[in-house]
Formats: C-alpha cells, sequence, structure tokens
C-alpha cells in the first residue's frame, strides 16, 4: 500500500510539473528560448494568492483569477522588456538574459517578502478519498492537480490545433519568417504563447503551493528546471509530451525519494535528464529538426 | 617586413603587467602593515573568483557555449583534493609539497570529470548544454552532501547514509561529514600561491586563445558548419575547451577549500555558478582581463559598500539583462558604439590624426 | 581514372526526392559547372558530396576511394573543400586566421604545445603565417590580413572563403554560386581568379552558378539539373544550345 501511496503522490506531484512544462515548451516550440524565468513566474503566482489571501482578506478563487492576471501581465512584460529586443541574437545572449531575468524576479521577491518562507494556505477544497479501509488516502489537492492538469492539456490541444490563433502558433513555430510573409502577426504570437505559459505557471503555483505550503523565493526554481527535464522528456515542443514527462518525473522523483535516498532525490531526476538526452535527445513525441545547411 | 606583435600578443603583455602591478602593490601593504583585515581576508577568494572567471570564459566566449556547472567542478576540485590534505597532512607536513600536490588532484580529478560530462553532452547545443551542465552541478553538489567518507586503522570508509553507518573503528577519524561537509583542511592558500595560480592561469588561458586549438574552438564558434567543412574535429575541441575550463575551476576549488577550515557542499550551489557567469558577462564574453577586472570589482565592491549588500543579487541580475540587450540589440548597440566614437573623437582628436598620417 | 565518379545518387525528405539518380564524372584538372533552375537540387547535391547529408542511395568515388556516408570531416581529409551559397566564414576572425584554420590539419601541434609555448609552436605557426600570407596574396587578400573576416567587403568575403578552401589542400574544389552579388566588373576577376585557382594549384573545380556569363566563360563541361533529375550533360557549348536545358530554365 505505501507504494501505491507513493505512486500517487508522484502522479500529483507529475501533474503540476505537466502544467508547468507546458509553458516551456509552447514558449520553446514558438519562440526557439529556454524561459529560465518560467519557473519564477510560478513563484510570483504563489506570493500573489498568498497577499491576496492573508493580507488583503479575498476569497481564494478571486485570488487564483488575480493571480492568472497578474502572472499573464508579468509574462508579456518580460517578453516585451527583455526577450523582444533580442528576437535576432544568438541564443547565447537570449539564454543570459533569461537567466538574467529568473535571478531578478528571486531577488525582486526576496528585497519585497523577505527571508522567511510564508506559510500557504490550500485553496482547495476537494474531500479527500479513501480507499481499502482507510489504508491510502488521496488529498484533495492531489485529485485537484490531476484533474487541473488533464483538463489545461486539453483545452490546449484544442485550442491550438482547432482556433486561427493556434494554428497561428503552429505556423509561428514551424518558420517566423514565413508565417510573417502569410500575414501572421508574430509579435503577437509569441506575446500570446507567454501569456498563455504564464498563465498556466500561476495555476502551477497555486497547485504547488497547495500540496507543499512552504513559499519562499526560490519556490519555483527547482520545480521550473523539472519541469523543464518533463518538457525534454517528452519531447520539447508537444502538448501531450508535456504531460507524459511530466507525470513520469513526478512519478520517479517520488519513487526515488522513498526507495533510493532522500537526498538523491533531485540528482536522479537530474540524472534522468542527461541519459535521455544521450539516448533520445528528442524525447518520447518530439520531432528531429534538420538544420539548414 | 617589420616584425610586428600581433594585437592579442599585446593584450596579453598588458593584462601580465597590470596583475604584477597590483601584486607588488598589495604585496608592499601586507608588509608594511597597511592592509585592513578585510581587505586581507578578501585577497584569497578575489584570486579564485578571477580564475573561475577566466576559465568560464573559455567556455562561453571562446567556445560560445554556455555551462551552468562551474560550481559543480569547483566543487569536485575543492572536495577531491581537500580530502588527499586531510589523509597526507600529518605524513606530508610541508605545505609547500603538500599544497601543490593537492592543486594537481583538484585540477586533473576536475577535469577528468569535465570530460566525463562532455562526452555525452557535447553532442548537445545552446540551451540543452546549460541545462545539462546545470543538471551534472546540482547532481554532484547533492551527491557530496549525501556522502560520508572516514578512515581508520582498517582503511577508508564510505556511505551515502550516515556517520554511523561508515562502521568506523575506535581510531576513526571523520573526512566528510555529510552536509556537515568537510572540516580539518590545513590552510595552505596563502596569496601568493593563489596570485601565482591566477598568473599561470592567465597564461595558459591566452596561449590557448592563440594557438591553432584556440583557432579551431573560434571557428566553431563562428560557424559550426564552416569549421566542419575544413575538417575541424567539433567534438574534440569542445572536449577540450569543457577540460580545460573544468580543470581551472577545479584548481580555482582547490584554493578556496584551502582557505577555510570547514567547508560544505552547499557552497557550490547554483547561485556561484551564476556568480561567475555574471562576473564573465560584465568583463565582456571573450575578454580574458575584463574577467579578471569584474571578477575584481564584484567581490570587493559588496564589502565595501554593506548598504548595498541586500541589493547585490538584484544588481548581478541586471546586469546580465542589461549588458545582453546593449551587446546584442543591433540598433542598441549600434547607438552606443555611435556615441562611443564621436566621444573618442573629441578626447583622441589629435591624436586619431597622427596616426592616420603615420598609415 | 576520373577524379569523382558519383553514380546514381538520390535522398529523400521524408516523401520528398530532391535528388534522384544523379551521376556526374569529373576528370582531374576539369571546370565543371553544375547548373539548373531554383530549387533544382544544386545545393543539395554539394552537401551530398561533402557528407552534411547522407545519401538515401548511390555511391561517389574521389580518386578511387569511396567517401559515401563519410562524415564532413572525413570527407574534407579526403580532399574535397566547399565554399557556400550563404557565405559562411569565422566572422570574428581576423582574415589571416581564418585561412589558418584551413591549414589546420596539414600544419600539427598540440594543445600542450600550444599553451605552452614550446619551439614547435613557434616553427610551426610561422610557416602558418608564410603559407597563409601565400594564399591570400593570390586572391589579394595580403593587405587586409590583419583585420577582421566581418569587415571585409561582400566580394572579398567570396574570394576568403575560397582561400579558407584552398588551404585545406584539396584534390576537388565545390564553389556554391561564387559570383552571386558580385557586379561584372568583379565577376571578371573571380573568373580570372578560378582559372588561377584550377591552374596554379592543380584544383579541379566544380561550380553552382547562374551566371550565364561565367557558366560559358570558363567551365568546360556543364551538367545540367532540373527537379532533382539530371537534365542532360556534356561540352558547355553542346549543352547551352540543347532545347531541353533552354524548355527547363525559360519554360514552355
Amino acid at each position: 500500500m505505501a507504494f501505491l501511496d507513493n505512486l500517487i503522490n508522484g502522479i500529483s506531484l507529475g501533474s503540476i510539473y505537466a502544467v508547468i512544462a507546458l509553458g516551456y515548451t509552447l514558449v520553446y516550440g514558438i519562440a526557439k528560448m529556454l524561459n529560465f524565468a518560467h519557473g519564477d513566474v510560478i513563484m510570483v503566482g504563489g506570493y500573489v494568492v498568498f497577499t491576496a489571501m492573508v493580507d488583503w482578506g479575498m476569497n481564494s478563487w478571486l485570488s487564483v483569477g488575480l493571480a492568472i492576471v497578474a502572472c499573464t501581465v508579468l509574462g508579456i512584460t518580460i517578453e516585451k522588456v527583455a526577450y523582444k529586443p533580442l528576437r535576432k541574437a544568438t541564443s547565447l545572449s537570449v539564454l543570459i538574459t533569461a537567466i538574467g531575468m529568473s535571478y531578478f524576479l528571486q531577488n525582486m521577491a526576496l528585497l519585497i517578502f523577505g527571508e522567511k518562507p510564508k506559510t500557504f494556505t490550500s485553496v482547495i477544497n476537494i474531500p479527500k478519498i479513501s480507499l481499502f479501509d482507510g489504508k491510502v488516502v488521496i488529498k484533495g489537492e492531489t485529485t485537484a492537480a490531476i484533474i487541473v492538469s488533464i483538463v489545461i492539456v486539453v483545452c490546449l490541444s484544442l485550442f491550438v490545433n482547432h482556433t486561427q490563433k493556434g494554428r497561428a502558433m503552429l505556423a509561428v513555430s514551424e518558420d517566423k519568417d514565413a508565417a510573417q510573409l502569410m500575414g501572421i502577426n508574430v509579435n503577437s504570437t509569441i506575446s500570446l504563447t507567454f501569456a498563455i505559459g504564464s498563465g498556466l505557471a500561476a495555476v502551477a503555483g497555486v497547485l504547488l503551493c497547495s500540496s507543499y505550503p512552504t513559499l519562499s523565493n526560490t519556490t519555483g526554481a527547482m520545480p521550473g528546471i523539472k519541469a523543464f527535464v518533463a518538457a525534454v522528456f517528452g519531447g520539447i515542443g508537444s502538448i501531450p509530451g508535456a504531460m507524459i514527462g511530466g507525470i513520469l518525473i513526478g512519478v520517479i522523483e517520488i519513487l526515488g525519494r522513498a526507495y533510493i535516498s532522500p537526498q538523491l532525490s533531485d540528482a536522479i531526476v537530474f540524472a534522468v535528464l542527461i541519459l535521455v538526452l544521450m539516448i533520445k535527445p528528442t524525447g518520447i513525441l518530439g520531432k528531429k529538426i534538420n538544420e539548414k545547411v | 617586413m617589420k616584425k610586428k606583435i600581433s594585437p592579442m600578443t599585446r593584450k596579453s603583455f598588458v593584462t601580465y603587467g597590470l596583475l604584477l602591478i597590483v601584486f607588488i602593490a598589495v604585496e608592499i601593504m601586507m608588509n608594511t602593515g597597511n592592509i585592513s583585515s578585510m581587505l586581507k581576508g578578501l585577497l584569497v577568494p578575489v584570486c579564485v573568483y578571477s580564475i573561475l572567471a577566466v576559465s568560464l570564459n573559455l567556455t562561453v566566449g571562446i567556445l560560445g557555449e554556455l555551462s551552468l556547472g562551474q560550481a559543480g567542478f569547483m566543487c569536485i576540485g575543492a572536495y577531491s583534493s581537500a580530502i588527499f590534505s586531510n589523509l597526507v597532512k600529518d605524513t606530508i607536513t610541508q605545505p609547500l609539497i603538500r599544497f601543490p600536490l593537492a592543486i594537481i588532484i583538484g585540477g586533473i580529478c576536475a577535469a577528468l570529470f569535465g570530460i566525463l560530462i562532455g562526452i555525452p553532452v557535447l553532442r548537445l547545443r545552446g540551451d540543452y548544454l546549460a541545462i545539462v551542465t546545470l543538471a551534472f552541478g546540482e547532481i554532484i553538489k547533492n551527491v557530496f552532501a549525501a556522502l560520508y567518507i572516514g578512515y581508520d586503522s582498517t582503511g577508508l570508509h564510505f556511505s551515502l547514509k550516515s556517520q554511523g553507518d561508515l562502521g568506523l573503528g575506535a581510531d576513526g577519524k571523520m573526512i566528510i561529514n555529510g552536509a556537515l561537509g568537510i572540516s580539518g583542511t590545513p590552510n595552505d592558500s596563502t596569496f601568493e600561491i593563489a596570485a601565482a595560480i591566477l598568473f599561470i592561469t592567465l597564461i595558459i588561458a591566452y596561449n590557448f586563445v592563440n594557438s591553432r586549438t584556440g583557432r579551431a574552438v573560434m571557428s566553431i564558434r563562428d560557424n559550426r558548419i564552416a569549421a566542419e567543412s575544413v575538417g575541424i574535429n567539433i567534438t574534440k575541441y569542445k572536449l577540450i575547451t569543457f577540460g580545460l575550463t573544468a580543470f581551472l575551476a577545479g584548481v580555482a576549488g582547490v584554493l578556496y577549500s584551502h582557505n577555510f577550515y570547514s567547508l560544505q557542499a552547499s557552497k557550490f550551489d547554483y547561485n556561484m555558478s551564476i556568480l561567475v557567469l555574471v562576473f564573465v558577462v560584465l568583463g565582456g564574453i571573450g575578454s580574458i582581463r575584463g574577467s579578471v577586472i569584474a571578477a575584481v570589482v564584484l567581490t570587493m565592491l559588496p564589502e565595501y559598500l554593506r548598504s548595498i549588500n541586500n541589493y547585490r543579487m538584484l544588481f548581478y541580475a541586471v546586469i546580465l539583462i542589461v549588458m545582453m540587450i546593449c551587446t546584442s540589440n543591433a540598433t542598441i548597440r549600434n547607438f552606443f558604439v555611435h556615441n562611443f566614437e564621436k566621444l573618442k573623437g573629441l578626447i583622441f582628436k589629435n591624436k586619431s590624426k597622427t596616426v592616420k598620417e603615420a598609415e | 581514372m576520373a577524379l569523382l565518379e558519383v553514380k546514381k545518387l538520390g535522398i529523400s525528405f521524408g516523401g520528398l526526392r530532391a535528388v534522384d539518380e544523379f551521376s556526374i564524372k569529373i576528370e582531374k584538372g576539369e571546370l565543371y559547372g553544375l547548373i539548373g533552375p531554383n530549387g533544382a537540387g544544386k545545393t543539395t547535391i554539394f552537401n551530398l558530396l561533402t557528407g552534411v547529408y547522407k545519401p538515401t542511395d548511390g555511391s561517389i568515388l574521389l580518386d578511387g576511394v569511396d567517401i559515401t556516408g563519410k562524415s564532413t570531416i572525413q570527407i574534407n581529409r579526403a580532399g574535397i573543400a566547399r565554399t557556400f551559397q550563404n557565405i559562411r566564414l569565422f566572422h570574428n576572425l581576423s582574415v589571416i586566421d581564418n585561412v589558418k584554420v584551413g591549414l589546420h590539419n596539414h600544419y600539427k601541434y598540440s594543445a600542450g604545445t600550444g599553451v605552452f609555448r614550446l619551439p614547435k609552436y613557434f616553427r610551426t605557426e610561422k610557416e602558418m603565417n608564410k603559407k597563409a600570407l601565400e594564399l591570400l596574396k593570390v586572391f589579394d587578400l595580403d593587405g587586409e590580413a590583419y583585420l577582421p573576416a566581418s569587415g571585409l567587403p561582400y566580394g572579398k568575403q567570396r574570394k576568403l572563403e575560397i582561400a579558407r578552401a584552398l588551404a585545406t589542400e584539396p584534390k576537388l574544389l565545390l564553389l556554391d554560386e561564387p559570383a552571386a552579388g558580385m557586379n561584372p566588373n568583379e565577376t571578371a576577376g573571380l573568373m580570372d581568379t578560378i582559372l588561377t585557382v584550377r591552374d596554379e594549384f592543380g584544383v579541379t573545380v566544380l561550380l553552382i552558378e547562374h551566371d550565364m556569363f561565367l557558366v560559358s566563360g570558363i567551365c568546360e563541361k556543364l551538367t545540367v539539373l532540373n527537379f532533382g533529375q539530371l537534365l542532360c550533360e556534356g561540352k558547355t557549348g553542346d549543352v547551352l544550345s540543347n532545347p531541353e536545358v533552354i524548355k527547363a530554365y525559360l519554360g514552355e
């Protein structure tokens, strides 16, 4: 039964990773950049909900809505201020800028909210489910994480494949210049991508902080990097890949923590990344990209 | 034809000269007792960070790839050499024999790891390479933080669980105590040795860049496909650069670990790698002298301006973003270059004229 | 024996047959042209010959040695060097260093020799500089040797690319649209340079070009490609008067 417990916890954590990984995958697929600051947008989402609920006494659903709006605006702003001027720059410059942005958000939060971690109150009020005479308990947060991630993946897939804006995103991801020639507004498409990704990060932030209630300025950093690992594992650029990769990474992490070593669970996740990149760099559902000569 | 000194050689000798002047000045201050204890305490760290920055610049500026594993290589150098020094400190009591050995061991261990990591990941480019080096750095840090090593009359004992799990005899001594790290390392790092190693690092870096190997590496950076078309073995030169970067970072780690009585693996975290990246970016990607200057200034400044200490990291973040936008965005860069030329024209009006006439 | 003998070379990208059953035979010392409308697959053939793409079928023999499926590096060492349609210089390196990278596999010393400045370093670097300057002189670039390559005007960048390729001491030189973007004067100068390269360095040349003035002026033989397939081949004069070729270029 302990194994089942761990497995459920793994899927729960993995669902959260999946929601974060979607943000990475969308941005990587369309803007062709690794948005290092994505993980820190999660942390910002967490702080917005916390401040709205505790300091301003707002209702939990309203707080979540506010966090989504705030993160969406933040995502668009980051793109406009830091990444847009570098559209034509080398990937090295873009990557360093993204790292700088990540560091900026972390340290801004440190200055505003202080070093002491906040204790987050879960916003989820789904009753827990008991199985096998109470031997296995599925917490409300777990149910919420799994349901929310599935809904998001389905909606996002429908959006990308069946709406005009979504297809514009696909076109930009294939060939930015050709898409521009076909009359697609590349800038607004990239903005939209960042908006969606950051909105999802806010949702992920709420789910993450509800399950793991310690909120500090580095809350988003590690889950962010692990979610990127998940996106690579599933195949970067693929929406279902992000879901599969997320769940797998979550399960590997929790099982590794339980059965191998609690100190080494992060190391195990990173070892998986290295193995995937050695064996199949395109991930489970990724496609090969040919370089033009 | 008149024999002329290449601009690269001139650049390197100016750097050596500057370093020598600073070194002599510090030595005079130390010998006349005109040095604050704070500055004295900063001398070795300044050298350590300078070496780290130069070493990372070889990968970022010369090879054109981003490595976020600098702290990891440093950690390997620090730990392997500290283990060595702890084991032999009773048998080799002379630091001038013990420490060079420790430096070589630390450097080689880090270089071996660098190459080991390099073989599978250097096929990857750009973002993937960066994230994999970050992952390796984290793995190294986590493994060392979970590692217990002790020794007794029966030999060395290892464990990944706990101190008790080692089963040391009554005469046993701990070397690495898990997250508590390593303690009892002899304080062999002196400013003179650290400065000498920084000097050697600079010579290695300049000579590397200005050689057949360095040219091959830079050709890969400038145009990978063209480099392959003239027969440059991409993997080989990436590995050499990566190994050299790791070696120098490992040596910096040795100096670092022998500067403190005790040391925890948690010191070598992501923030350390970012810090070194900030030095490289501020000093100018590809500029070896710039790396050293940035490392020195950014290590000293926060100590002297305690009031800004809270904003230090925020400042680093802004450096990364602003430097990248200013150097990589064509419009902004041209604006700066244009105005800089104008400014230079105003200041050096007469001088530039004479140069033109001479030509 | 022919210097280059390509038999039934083909490659597919997904469902697209980019090159199909392409054969060519080039004798030593020939100046050979590969022409055809845009999108006919000319650059793809260069990429197949230099190992950038691996052919799905067919074989490539260079001087009797099978180089099919070999890597770009191995093929360069076997004796094929090339230039690119969109110039690919090492733009941050100086002009002379671009050529010295080309000399890389012929003037060797180890990384350690370079770092520790052993005598061999100075000896070899001196030889390399001499050789590189000689090469630059052929292309009238010796005056700009220590400028960054990115600072050269367009026409000189093309010449530098040829110099860099020649530095690898190839048996066969592939030039991908060497006259693209040049004015008639520059093109005339380039034609002289290509002839010099062939005559003085004894290098066989295969070039892709749209400029018919250049093609008819210096190529001895031509192969015409259309839709990835060989349309016709032979002496330049015969090929250019072939009605099939005219039709492919001008349409019905």
